[in-house]
């Protein structure tokens, strides 16, 4: 186990390209296609091969599009600031109001404490289409149909249970002793918590928020039904690029390309708090 | 005792490597030679990474041997597969088979060699009750205590016949009372039956109360093999003198003075003052060759209420058969342990008394010892 | 005045109840050792003066004044746990001084106190280090000197010697009184050791099946345990216990063990017939070669070294194992086989069998 001849090193090496590649190569050909003309992109056979072009940038940050069948407006710089709203102000509120209750569902046996902390699990069980259709009615009733807090709202489902769940299993593998020290040192319930117990339940709570905040980005059937164009975030403004004189390829890629990069750059930041918060307060929690 | 002077078993050269990928090696044993006599019990005692459990599992075929034999009633037994050995052994950890009863577990070497039912029954009863768990013989081993899965393991292993019977802290987890008792009943059985065995722990207690020799081991070397009077009175080193005893030798530097007298003086702390007749004409010799060194003293070898030198005390705590008591001694504890109840009470003063013969003088860079008691070593 | 006043408290768990009713009070700068077997609920007990836990019935009086329903922070004890507890993302310094920031001292205070009672535990040199970062050892004193730094008057500490090594818990054996004392602090310290309950205690309470079964100075409960089941808490190797009936002569009592006849103290002379359990400390068994008087025949099992003693596994001739011990370690011409036991009878302890009460006093 110890010793590896050369032929096993070259043999492990050629399986975990292969297994790269595998997974990577969707990635790099939507880079690529971002960088190509439809028609480059359409062309048979495909190639590697083309002279770049940043005409899909260009068109997605101007807002104006140029097809065969003339010019298109296009809302994607809209598109990406609501995803960026929905998504961070759905996270601050879901830590807000799930981090004090994570801390509340580990530290005291209440009755039903249990039960109702799976309930809040379970809002991640169901197809999301099996609430919205009722959700937009109501919504709509009550005046919350196409209204970022409507969305924010929603958004909750998405996130809150994520956040509950992975900071609950932090706050759990917190010694109580350590609490009850600090305590015991003359300090009020409030401080021990903002003190004690959320800094040391820290690498949980921002791998939980980070989790929640890529969900939530990602998230497209809720923004579909519940929101109109003005208020869509990225995911469903890419639809915008079936367009009635055909899919603009390039654009889409470059959609893609632009709305990754942020989660994309934040969970390489933060990979390190993502797996250890994730191995650590999921597991054990 | 059935001890004869015959080796039983016979380490010679032993090494233990561990070349893990892309670590330096690591040399857990070092160069061990270690004569068991047929018939005597061996601990092979040290704190945690010394070498005493690379070395059990090298004797029992667990781990290779790098370098070096094991020869085991006259047979070369260092690559043979560990069934093949003629070794019992019990482990510390759970290592019953889960499906048998623990009486079961117990017969299982018994019945594998064809051993009559009545006989195996008998075998494994007597052994049941010398261990104290006749009351779940029919149990599962996952409905049993730690405690107890560690004496049923203790059982199979004493139950089979072995030229060698190799114990992993055989005691581990036991209540105090019990396992008073079962050092007692368990040294009994293996002096009366000649077994020869070789058990690991890192409690000296253990090792003192059961053993006939001690094999003290640190940093992968036998520092001293001996019994238990020899390591208290005569340890090889500094290592195994501030080691062996509990409370342990209390150790100081001192300056050496040697002519008419022979004096050690502490800084900051008592000049022990002899007549240079108070030691053998070799530990002369040996103390004078040097300016420095460390002297040490046992706590139950200081007088109290007598001679020269005095100190503050710090603590005197009486134990019910002992009284330990706390000096500050050149700014350090110096533990002085009486049988009887000592009347001396917190920031007294109290005399102190270290004759020759119970001191010990130990080199102040290689940590060997020099001489103990007046005598050379 | 009292420092620490309980009255009978109890608390009960979903498994069972644990504390049942313990009662006990403590003077200014006295250090009581709450002693017992582990999972007895020494812990809870100090849980319950902390405040971090409920009590069911009865009161809790610290400074003279009923806590019994005040929050933790307003109770004014300083405590170190078992495992530490220290907060791993502050520095021994911040771990020492937040028994002072509370209070809304200065920075300066807060410096000079940490320091001095830094320097008495001697880690001065490590304040600026994170636990993580500190051996077991200073662990364990940062804890302490987190519960001395705001010279609390009443000190809880619950087994804070369990996990650091032997020779460090010998050290700290023997430098803890004087520390303590010169706090000035009310103890109450928690040991499942009964020799560090012994060096320790200025008294030991012996927590045994949820009650204080005796509290009483060391050397009152090694000579004369209120019962069984706390003299076998005491002694290493334990007390051992022969049943016996004992027969009134003219002179006094006798007993019979292993098939001798043995004289008992004339105490003892008014409970002929009755079963009672004879309790002899191995230290008291005297082991020789001769016959004597009031000696009984016993066949020597085994001969352990223990510590600085040789215990001797004794069987008597119906059967029962005893332990004797002598001082000293040179005795190497102790061999197994026959040999004749005595002890001393004015100081054997006769206990009830059934009820475990020592019987005491002339009757």
């Amino acid at each position: 186990m110890e010793h590896t001849s050369p032929f096993e090193r070259i043999i492990r090496g050629v399986l975990i390209a292969a297994v790269l590649l595998f997974f990577l190569f969707p990635i790099l050909w939507i880079f690529l296609m971002s960088f190509q003309t439809n028609e480059q992109v359409l062309r048979i056979p495909p190639s590697l091969f083309f002279s770049p072009t940043t005409i899909n940038y260009t068109s997605l940050v101007t807002g104006k599009l140029q097809t065969a069948a003339g010019s298109l407006d296009l809302a994607f710089m809209r598109n990406l600031g609501n995803s960026v709203l929905l998504s961070s102000v759905s996270v601050a509120l879901a830590l807000v109001l799930g981090v004090p209750a994570a801390y509340a569902f580990a530290r005291f046996k209440f009755p039903l404490s249990e039960d109702i902390a799976f309930t809040l699990l379970s809002f991640r069980f169901a197809p999301p289409l099996l609430v919205l259709l009722p959700l937009s009615l109501y919504f709509q009733a009550i005046g919350l149909d196409d209204t970022y807090i409507g969305l924010i709202w929603v958004y909750q489902l998405i996130a809150l249970p994520l956040i509950l769940w992975i900071v609950r299993g932090y706050f759990e593998d917190i010694s109580p002793d350590i609490e009850y020290a600090y305590r015991i040192a003359g300090h009020s319930w409030l401080q021990t918590f903002t003190r004690i117990a959320i800094p040391l339940a820290r690498p949980g709570i921002a791998a939980a928020g980070l989790l929640a905040f890529i969900f939530c980005w990602n998230n497209f059937v809720f923004a579909l039904i519940l929101a109109s164009a003005d208020k869509q975030p990225v995911t469903v403004g890419a639809l915008a690029f079936v367009t009635a004189s055909g899919i603009q390829y390039g654009q889409i890629a470059a959609a893609i390309v632009l709305s990754v990069t942020p989660t994309l750059a934040l969970a390489l930041f933060a990979q390190r708090y993502l797996v250890e918060g994730l191995s650590l307060g999921a597991v054990k929690g | 005792m059935s001890t004869t002077n015959e080796a039983a078993l016979s380490l010679a050269g032993v090494d233990k490597i561990y070349a893990l990928n892309s670590r330096k090696p690591v040399h857990a044993v070092q160069a061990l030679d270690l004569d068991v006599r047929k018939g005597e019990i061996v601990a092979l005692l040290g704190s945690s990474g010394c070498g005493k459990t690379s070395t059990l599992r090298m004797i029992a075929g667990f781990e290779s041997v790098t370098r070096g034999s094991i020869t085991l009633a006259g047979r070369r037994i260092e690559t043979l597969a560990p069934a093949r050995r003629g070794v019992a052994m019990a482990f510390e950890g759970y290592s019953l088979y889960p499906p048998l009863t623990v009486r079961d577990n117990i017969a299982f070497a018994l019945k594998s060699a064809r051993i009559n039912a009545t006989e195996v029954d008998k075998a494994v009863k007597e052994m049941a009750a010398l261990v104290e768990i006749e009351s779940i013989l029919d149990r599962y081993p996952t409905s049993i205590s730690g405690g107890q899965q560690q004496r049923a393991s203790l059982a199979r292993a004493l139950v089979r016949p072995a030229d060698l019977y190799l114990l992993d802290e055989p005691m581990g987890q036991l209540e105090p009372r019990l396992r008073a008792l079962l050092r007692g009943r368990l040294k009994r059985l293996l002096n009366e039956r000649g077994m020869t065995s070789i058990f690991v722990t890192h409690d000296q207690t253990e090792a003192n109360a059961l053993a006939d020799r001690v094999a003290v081991m640190e940093g992968g070397v036998l520092q001293q093999m001996a019994n238990q009077t020899e390591l208290k009175e005569r340890p090889a080193n500094l290592y195994v003198a501030t080691f062996i005893g509990e409370p342990p030798m209390n150790v100081f530097d001192a300056k050496v003075e040697i002519g008419e007298r022979v004096r050690f003086i502490v800084k900051d702390g008592p000049a022990l003052d002899f007549s240079a007749t108070a030691f053998s004409q070799a530990a002369r010799v040996a103390i004078a060759r040097r300016a420095r060194a460390v002297i040490g003293v046992r706590p139950h070898d200081i007088r109290l209420g007598a001679g020269d030198n005095a100190a503050k005390v710090v603590s005197n705590q009486w134990l019910g058969d002992q009284s330990h008591l706390a000096l500050d001694v050149a700014g350090k504890l110096m533990v002085a342990v009486a049988f009887d109840q000592v009347n001396a009470s917190r920031g007294e003063i109290m005399r102190y008394e270290v004759s020759s013969t119970k001191l010990h003088v130990f080199d102040a860079d290689s940590g060997e010892a020099v001489s103990h008691g007046a005598e050379a070593a | 005045m009292a420092q620490i006043e309980l009255r009978s408290l109890t608390k009960s768990y979903k498994t069972g109840k644990v504390l049942k009713g313990v009662s006990l009070v403590a003077e200014q700068g006295e250090i009581v050792c709450v002693f017992g077997p582990s999972g007895v609920g020494k812990t809870v007990l100090l849980r319950l003066i902390a405040g971090v836990e409920e009590l069911d019935a009865g009161a809790i009086f610290l400074e003279g004044r009923d806590v019994t329903d005040a929050p933790p922070e307003t109770r004014g004890v300083g405590i170190a746990f078992q495992n530490f507890a220290l907060f791993p993302h502050m520095t021994a310094f911040d771990n020492i001084g937040s028994a002072l920031t509370a209070h809304g001292a200065s920075a300066s205070i807060i410096k000079a106190k940490v320091e001095k009672v830094a320097a008495l535990l001697k880690i001065t040199h490590v304040l600026s280090h994170l636990p993580r970062a500190l051996s077991n050892g200073q662990k364990q004193r940062t804890a302490l000197a987190r519960a001395l730094a705001a010279d609390p008057k009443i000190v809880l500490l619950d087994d804070p010697l369990r996990n650091v090594d032997a020779k460090l818990r010998y050290e700290m054996r023997l430098e803890l009184p004087s520390l303590l004392r010169a706090s000035g602090a009310t103890v109450l310290y928690v040991t499942q050791d009964y020799k560090e309950a012994m060096a320790i205690g200025d008294r030991i309470a012996v927590l045994v099946d949820g009650r204080f079964e005796q509290i009483a100075a060391p050397p009152a409960i090694y000579r004369g345990p209120a019962s069984v089941s706390v003299a076998r808490l005491f002694g290493d190797p334990s007390i051992n216990l022969i049943p016996i009936k004992p027969k009134a002569t003219k002179d006094g009592a006798v007993c019979e063990i292993g098939g001798a006849t043995v004289s008992l103290a004339e105490i003892h002379a008014a409970t002929p017939g009755r079963s009672l359990l004879l309790g002899l400390r191995p230290e008291s068994l005297n082991v020789s070669d001769q016959q004597a008087p009031d000696s009984f025949p016993v066949e020597v099992m085994a001969v352990t070294p223990l510590n600085e003693k040789t215990v001797l596994l004794l069987r008597t001739h119906d059967g029962q194992e005893i332990f004797a011990s002598e001082a000293g370690v040179e005795n190497e011409t102790r061999q197994p086989g026959p040999a004749f036991a005595r002890f001393d009878a004015t100081r054997a302890l006769v206990f009830d069998e059934a009820s475990g009460a020592r019987i005491e006093g002339r009757a």
